[in-house]
């Protein structure tokens, strides 16, 4: 008489869906509130601040189904660092709710094992690249409608250019590499295969949360987004007729045209700094590290 | 340079915790408050598109001042005020400094300070509206608008779970400070220091994400057994949910006189236009 | 009469989780009558959560897992509907109820359940909730201001709101200081008379079963013992005791007075007229007190002038401490008792330099406080958190015990962990995370990673809170051994028979103030102090102020004696006085 009931599912459902985005939610959320509290060393517009904890958004990304963890995490820091602390900027969040979720998505959908520190390493760069590029657009974006024939006004383009390219390079570091890719490959080891029993489902593997449309898609996403960067800097620079050599024109002879490709320069550095990071954990990691049979 | 180990011991995060409290929950009675979540959410729309689409300053300058009265009416805490006048103040420093050096002149500031206006009647429009704004009300006028469910309900939930995953972390911290060694020697720019709070902030998240993940599980569960998945199917459940957002005379009202002061300035700003001189180069 | 059909009917029913793969139920086949008041038992692992999710159709529903059998609930087959149907038929409140309160205020908890079923009276339904349990006044209040039990009322609130048939309630004292726990139970039995609510409660504490319930089951791996009614089920005393289970004191009690007792008391009331011909009834007996000696006392700790305070949400100033002055001496077994909001974990905090006075000065081990890092004072004073997770900060066990010796590089590390470890049997969960451990297992790690400091004054915040009996006895046995390895212990706790059994000093705290300082029977006899306090004394302690015993007798032990007829012996603890000179 008794019927075994079949409910054995592939996908996760809608509640653990809702788990993973109200514990991402709440994770960022907190998060926030915490880099809020962190005093800022601001030298001139370099800032020595953490404006955010990535290493907790990546790590959900990396180690849950993608989608609710990109959704849940920005939400929580409007939530909890914006909304509830009176500091909501309204349309502003919806912009940053876009960039940040999107680049979290494409970072999630890069992980194909979460035990690879590589994998790690490099889905956590371009989470953030992503993330910053899309905002550095944005920034340049609403200059270039807000100052009317922004071309007409002397050093204005160029300073802006310049000081977005040190906010990039700025976050790449410190949000990108110290509080985002170190972090991410010390944590997101240690939390794969524990955290999934507490929460009531199977650790992630390599085809449990996303197909094969969805990591070419997230290819795609990465490549467009660079080009975008580049291409909305080219295009500035060359509306404005972005002109250093008023600046220092011995400069510019020695270094070349590179030199204007500020964010290009930008993750350039950022990707050596990666290429480094990957092969010194290439060296750690190498020896006994039995889940890597699963690439 | 003792300065940074004073903070750190001295640093009481009851104290900060209460003054985080009293933002999130304190009370809200003003004006803005009382209007219909959705009507404030149009109107902070109409002042977060329109300055972009003005370069007139005297329109500019008009707006600014209609936020500037309505943020006075709004008693909007100083200290709020005094970080957006900073950050927008700074920001425009930097622009214009770094400008200099590339042959900038004065253009540069005035054509700056166009700029910065805007970001300041958007950046104003938002403060009035939102530190006023139940978070409640405000989820709920999102959710009249199509927002999807679970983000409207993640406002709330935030909204109940913030003081309970500040003790949480706050307790881990101190477990980590009860357990742990503060450095002895404090290093150039006091960097150990900075290094020692900065690494037991982000060691302290691996304790508190397995711990909020078993939190998380209960709570989903019993969303479960509310209910709350079921609702979220429901149109039925969403309209009666809703069923108090009403908009009164008093929205109307305000609306009007937006309008009415939109026109005015339009108007006062087409006649009398102050732009800024271009310099040809 | 007509026959109702059960609420609730399991035949066969058989569940793993998909993860492990055992089967956590196996072959369960019972039935709950409409309008009972079921106490499901049983020891750690016993399956009686599992069991109880079955009832509202989480099992098989949310979770996934291989189950066999038919669970019908009012009639329907549960797998052929969904939980948020069957949730409308069987109410859950979780042991953790804190997370499953998930709107801001308290209004809003009570009405979001019957809003989400799209019920156009949500509002009268969420009314009469509160209504019912008397919650009214704190309705607009956010959630996260009230105490544990108002949180708790409001968890059962919300669920009253949907108006189902049963509620059931997980382990409803583990959160709870006795007085709250009481008022749920006297709640529920209320929810149960008037409103013919099927009440089913997950309950270690005999005492509360044997008052409130009408039936019993009990549990073991699995599968379903038996069910009984629970006069019978309480009187199965070894079968009690050999699942773990301690049957409830006056029966014990009367065991020992009579192995052969045919109807031994369940409850304090019967007790009380079970014992009445035993004991004599003579004018109160006094024993003779212990003359405090003469002090040559080490003071360990000690507050002078502290006053201590917050600021609220609503801008005024809640003084927690207002020039209290206190003194802990070496070899003192400390027990900080009082009702919630007393100050208790505030005092602890104090002692550990994470909370600074306002104004005052606190002293540790001869050494001022003021101006010490927590981390320096850590290596004197060390606080064990009630809830244990917040202290496993590493993913092992192990590495928990050694992180101060770590941090500190002394070369002891290693053998001092070993020690420990030994000391409190968990050489074979050292290297498992401390999450995943049972309740018992995490408070043992808790202890043992607080020894790990090494200190001189160990403090400890409600050590036995949601415990089985058996973990409970465990950690009690424990405080005792910790007397080679500290000077002084402090312990806050609500755990009444905790204070009995193991403290030499008692500390009352209410509203701020020192309301009581002296040895545990000087404070259960003063039967007015401890109910202006809001303390519940043990039930053989009650038993003893009913039969005008003065003063009363602690525990089991101390009472035998009047029964036997001889007379008081007390002499087993000692108070302060006595503990002091050794």
């Amino acid at each position: 008489m008794p019927n075994p009931i079949p409910h054995q599912k592939k996908e996760l459902n809608q509640s653990q869906q809702l788990m993973i985005f109200v514990l991402s939610m709440s994770l960022f959320g907190i998060a926030n509130i915490i880099t809020e509290i962190v005093p800022e060393f601001s030298f001139g517009p370099v800032e020595f601040s953490v404006s955010y904890f990535a290493f907790i958004p990546l790590a959900m990304v990396f180690l849950f189904s993608p989608l609710p963890a990109a959704l849940g995490a920005p939400l929580g820091e409007i939530i909890f660092a914006d909304l509830l602390m009176g500091d909501f900027g309204g349309i502003g969040e919806l912009e940053g709710f876009i960039e940040f979720a999107l680049a979290l998505y494409v970072a999630g959908l890069l992980v194909k094992n979460p035990n690879s520190r590589k994998q790690i390493a490099i889905a956590s760069l371009v989470g953030v690249g992503i993330d910053q590029m899309l905002s550095t657009v944005v920034d340049i974006g609403k200059v270039w409608v807000g100052i009317e024939e922004l071309e007409a006004v002397p050093g204005v383009p160029e300073s802006i250019l310049v000081l977005e390219g040190i906010s990039f390079v700025n976050e790449m570091v410190i949000s990108g590499v110290l509080f985002g890719l170190i972090p991410a490959m010390w944590l997101v080891p240690r939390l794969h295969g524990k955290i999934e029993p507490l929460m009531g489902f199977a650790p992630r593997e390599d085809v449990s949360f996303r197909s094969a449309k969805e990591i070419v898609g997230a290819r795609f996403l990465v490549f467009s987004v660079f080009f975008i960067f580049v291409g909305m800097i080219s295009e500035f620079m060359a509306e404005m007729d972005v002109n250093f050599a008023v600046w220092q024109p011995e400069f510019i002879e020695q270094f070349g045209q590179q030199f204007l490709w500020v964010g290009v320069s930008a993750a350039i550095i950022v990707l050596i700094l990666a290429v480094m990071g990957i092969s010194y954990l290439k060296k750690s990691s190498s020896s006994g590290n039995p889940s890597r049979k699963a690439q | 340079m003792n300065r940074i180990r004073q903070w750190l011991s001295k640093i009481n995060v009851e104290t900060i915790k209460i003054e985080l409290m009293n933002t999130a929950y304190g009370e809200r009675t003003t004006l803005m408050a009382k209007l219909d979540p959705r009507v404030a959410i149009i109107w902070y729309l109409l002042f977060a598109i329109l300055p972009w689409l003005f370069w007139n300053n005297t329109i500019l300058i008009g707006m600014l001042v209609y936020m500037v009265i309505l943020t006075a009416l709004s008693r909007i805490s100083p200290l709020i005020l005094f970080l957006l006048c900073f950050g927008l103040v700074t920001e425009a420093g930097y622009v214009i400094f770094t400008a200099l050096f590339f042959g900038g002149d004065l253009t540069a500031a005035a054509a700056l300070l166009t700029f910065t206006m805007k970001l300041t009647i958007i950046s104003l429009a938002s403060i009035v509206i939102f530190t006023n704004m139940d978070p409640e009300r405000f989820s709920d006028a999102l959710l009249r608008f199509k927002v999807p469910e679970t983000f409207c309900f993640g406002i709330s939930y935030g909204y109940r779970m913030l003081p309970i995953l500040i003790d949480e972390y706050q307790n881990i911290f101190n477990s980590f400070r009860l357990r742990g060694r503060f450095p002895e020697k404090k290093g150039v720019l006091a960097w150990r220091y900075v290094y020692h709070f900065c690494v037991t902030a982000v060691k302290a998240f691996y304790p508190m994400i397995l711990n909020t993940a078993k939190r998380t599980r209960t709570t989903v569960e019993a969303l479960e057994v509310k209910g709350f998945t079921y609702g979220m199917h429901n149109p039925e459940a969403k309209e009666l949910k809703l069923s108090y957002l009403k908009t009164t005379k008093k929205d109307v009202l305000f609306l009007g006189i937006t309008g009415v002061v939109l026109i005015a300035i339009i108007y006062t700003g087409t006649l009398y236009p102050i732009e800024r001189t271009i310099h040809q180069l | 009469m007509i026959m109702t059909p059960p609420i609730i009917e399991l035949k066969q029913v058989s569940f793993s989780y998909p993860s492990s793969g055992e089967s956590v139920l196996h072959d369960v086949s019972l039935s709950v009558e409409r309008g009972d008041f079921l106490a499901v038992i049983g020891g750690n692992g016993s399956g009686k959560t599992t069991l109880c999710k079955t009832f509202n159709g989480l099992i098989p529903h949310y979770y996934n897992g291989e189950l066999a059998g038919v669970i019908r609930i009012n009639g329907e087959a549960a797998q052929d509907t969904n939980t948020a149907l069957l949730s409308k038929t069987v109410g859950y409140v979780y042991q953790d109820f804190e997370s499953q309160l998930v709107r801001p205020r308290v209004l809003d908890e009570v009405r979001f359940a019957p809003l989400n079923y799209g019920w156009q009276d949500y509002k009268e339904r969420g009314d009469e909730a509160l209504d019912m349990l008397g919650l009214n006044d704190i309705k607009d209040e956010f959630i996260w201001q009230l105490s544990g039990g108002q949180k708790h009322l409001t968890a059962l609130a919300s669920v009253l709101s949907l108006q189902p048939d049963v509620i059931i309630v997980d382990e409803p004292v583990a959160q709870l200081d006795p007085v709250h726990a009481r008022e749920i139970y006297y709640t529920l039995q209320y929810l149960n008379r008037e409103h013919g609510i099927t009440i089913i409660v997950i309950e270690h504490h005999t005492e509360f079963i044997a008052e409130f319930a009408q039936s019993v089951l009990l549990m073991d791996a699995g599968t379903v013992k038996w069910k009984k009614p629970t006069s019978e089920a309480m009187r199965c005393t070894t079968e009690l005791q050999d699942h773990n289970i301690l049957p409830p004191p006056v029966t014990r009690l009367a065991e020992a007075v009579d192995a052969e007792a045919s109807r031994a008391p369940i409850t304090l009331e019967e007790g009380t007229d079970w014992f009445r011909p035993w004991v004599p009834a003579t004018s109160p007996r006094h024993i003779r007190p212990v003359p405090p000696a003469a002090s040559k006392r080490a003071e360990i700790a000690s507050f002078d002038g502290v006053t201590q305070g917050y600021k609220t949400v609503e801008k005024s100033f809640k003084w927690i401490f207002e020039d209290l002055s206190l003194s802990f001496y070496e070899g003192e077994r400390i027990a900080l008792v009082g009702g919630n909001g007393a100050g208790k974990s505030s005092l602890l905090k104090m002692l550990t330099g994470i909370l600074r006075p306002r104004k005052g000065h606190i002293t540790a081990a001869g050494q001022a406080l003021h101006g010490t890092s927590p981390e320096k004072i850590a290596e004197l004073v060390t606080y064990i958190y009630q809830n244990p997770e917040e202290m496993f900060i590493e993913d092992n066990i192990r590495a928990d015990i050694e992180y101060f010796l770590k941090a500190r590089k002394s070369p002891e590390t290693s053998t001092y962990a070993d020690e420990l470890c030994r000391l409190f049997s968990l050489e074979d969960l050292q290297h498992k995370d401390g999450r995943l451990l049972s309740g018992g297992q995490q408070r043992r790690a808790s202890l043992a990673i607080g020894l790990g400091t090494q200190p001189s004054l160990l403090l400890l915040d409600e050590p036995t809170s949601s415990l089985d009996i058996n973990s409970r006895e465990e950690v009690a046995r424990l405080l005792h051994e910790l007397k080679e390895h500290v000077k002084t212990v402090v312990t806050a706790t609500h755990d009444m028979d905790l204070v009995a059994e193991w403290a030499s000093r008692v500390i009352v705290l209410n509203e701020g103030t020192v309301e009581y300082d002296g040895g545990p029977r000087g404070l259960f006899s003063s039967h007015e102090l401890m109910r202006r306090c809001s303390l519940y004394p043990p039930q053989i302690v009650r038993l003893s102020e009913k039969l005008g015993i003065q003063p009363s007798a602690l525990d089991i032990h101390e009472f035998l004696p009047f029964v036997k007829g001889g007379g008081p012996c007390y002499e087993s603890y000692p108070s302060v006085a006595f503990e002091n000179q050794r």
